[in-house]
């Protein structure tokens, strides 16, 4: 089989017997090719010299040791691994029991607080009654006014009266304020003072 | 110091149609079980991997890293490795493939760690000694091996697991994770750049 110098680097790239024996039949013709070729296999012949073998008796012993002591810090690797999980779960087991104690005790808090509010809301309610009925007796007296006095006094019971609803109004929507309770208590006992007052006013009239 | 004795049979490069077929072949039963062992820590497994590629590796390691010591460490590094790493190991190419795949990755990572040492020295002036005398032409292989030293890795790895270790295009590929084609054109292309190399010296 002939070839050309220009498919002489194909054959090479293949490398296989079969092509190195055509280009090889080819370089006995072409000087150039040949001179390639035997730079080539000088190559290869060298570079088969290369390999390389020793015996070193202490080192299979040396790498038995490092394969041992590996295999012990791999051991102890997992156990440390599985105290760190044991210590983690501990610990997450801990704070889970504290957060949930945590809930509890705001939970009851939070029921107690209710319970404490529905107790004040009774007692204020007892004392508007208290007040409603004192206001049962003024209102003859408020509704026909003999005097500016009277009537000065039934002016400022509507205004409380007012004040009382709106304050009653915000506390319905904010229970826990108790800010606006004594706001509202306050309105309160100065309606039970001015209904006192009328009252007072009242016997005084009827005893001139 | 270590007794330093030649290899005495080369196999040629192009005389490799046996480990072809091998490369070729996915991991067997025995693989799998090798690698088992391996990943259990067996002693016994790994020395019988010793006896049967200790030799290979050392040349592998020491052609890679240009001294026995270096060569020496990445062979034990290199079994560490696989005592680590067996588990992982799938069975998709032959153990011996995977097993000088991490050999020819920790000379990468040694000669990266130690550049500068081999560029110094890279030859080893014991082995040079031992082998002088001999009928083989010891300036072309001292040549040789400083032109290797001077490769990049990759060209440096495919033309010694063909020309020195007479592995097949189909094994190296298995190795470096590239085809059998690009094995063939890296090797080509290696030999080209030494023979101009070969030439001027």
């Amino acid at each position: 089989m002939n070839i050309k110098c220009s498919e002489f680097d194909n054959l090479l790239l293949e490398g296989d017997p079969h092509s190195m024996e055509i280009a090889g039949r080819h370089a006995q013709s072409c000087e150039a090719c040949l001179e390639k070729l035997t730079a080539w296999n000088e190559i290869s012949d060298t570079a088969r010299d290369l390999r390389t073998t020793w015996t070193n008796e202490m080192l299979w012993p040396r790498i038995e040791r490092a394969l041992k002591q590996e295999r012990r810090r791999t051991g102890t690797r997992y156990w440390q691994i599985a105290a760190a999980l044991i210590l983690f779960a501990g610990l997450g087991a801990l704070v889970w029991v504290v957060q949930r104690q945590s809930h509890e005790r705001e939970f009851r808090n939070v029921i107690l607080t209710a319970t404490a509010i529905d107790d004040v809301e009774k007692a204020e309610q007892a004392h508007r009654q208290a007040i409603n009925r004192l206001e049962k007796f003024a209102q003859p007296k408020l509704e026909d006014p003999s005097t500016p006095l009277m009537i000065s006094y039934r002016e400022k019971l509507m205004l409380l009266d007012d004040a009382i609803k709106e304050c009653q109004t915000n506390i319905d929507r904010n229970r826990q304020n108790a800010h606006l309770r004594k706001q509202l208590m306050a309105i309160y006992s100065e309606k039970q003072r001015t209904l006192q007052d009328v009252l007072r006013e009242e016997s005084h009239a009827s005893n001139q | 110091m270590h007794g330093v004795t030649l290899a005495l049979s080369y196999p040629s490069p192009v005389i490799t149609t046996e480990t072809s077929t091998k490369a070729s072949r996915v991991g067997s039963e025995d693989d799998l079980r090798l690698a088992r062992a391996c990943a259990a820590g067996n002693t016994d497994a790994f020395g019988r991997i010793y006896r049967l590629h200790g030799d290979h590796m050392k040349s592998i390691a020491y052609n890679h890293l240009g001294n026995v010591s270096d060569a020496e460490d990445a062979v034990q590094e290199a079994l560490l490795k696989v005592h680590r790493a067996a588990d992982t190991y799938n069975g998709e190419a032959a153990f011996t493939t995977w097993l000088y795949r991490v050999l020819v990755n920790t000379c990468y990572d040694a000669m990266r760690k130690r550049q500068r040492r081999i560029q110094e020295a890279p030859i080893d002036d014991f082995i040079t000694s031992e082998r002088a005398g001999q009928n083989i032409d010891d300036a072309k292989r001292m040549t040789l091996r400083k032109m290797l030293a001077d490769l990049p890795e990759q060209r440096r790895s495919v033309f010694v697991l063909f020309e020195v270790e007479g592995l097949s295009h189909a094994e190296i590929a298995g190795i470096l994770g590239i085809s059998e084609g690009n094995s063939k054109w890296i090797l080509f292309s290696t030999k080209k750049q030494l023979q101009e190399q070969w030439k001027r010296s």
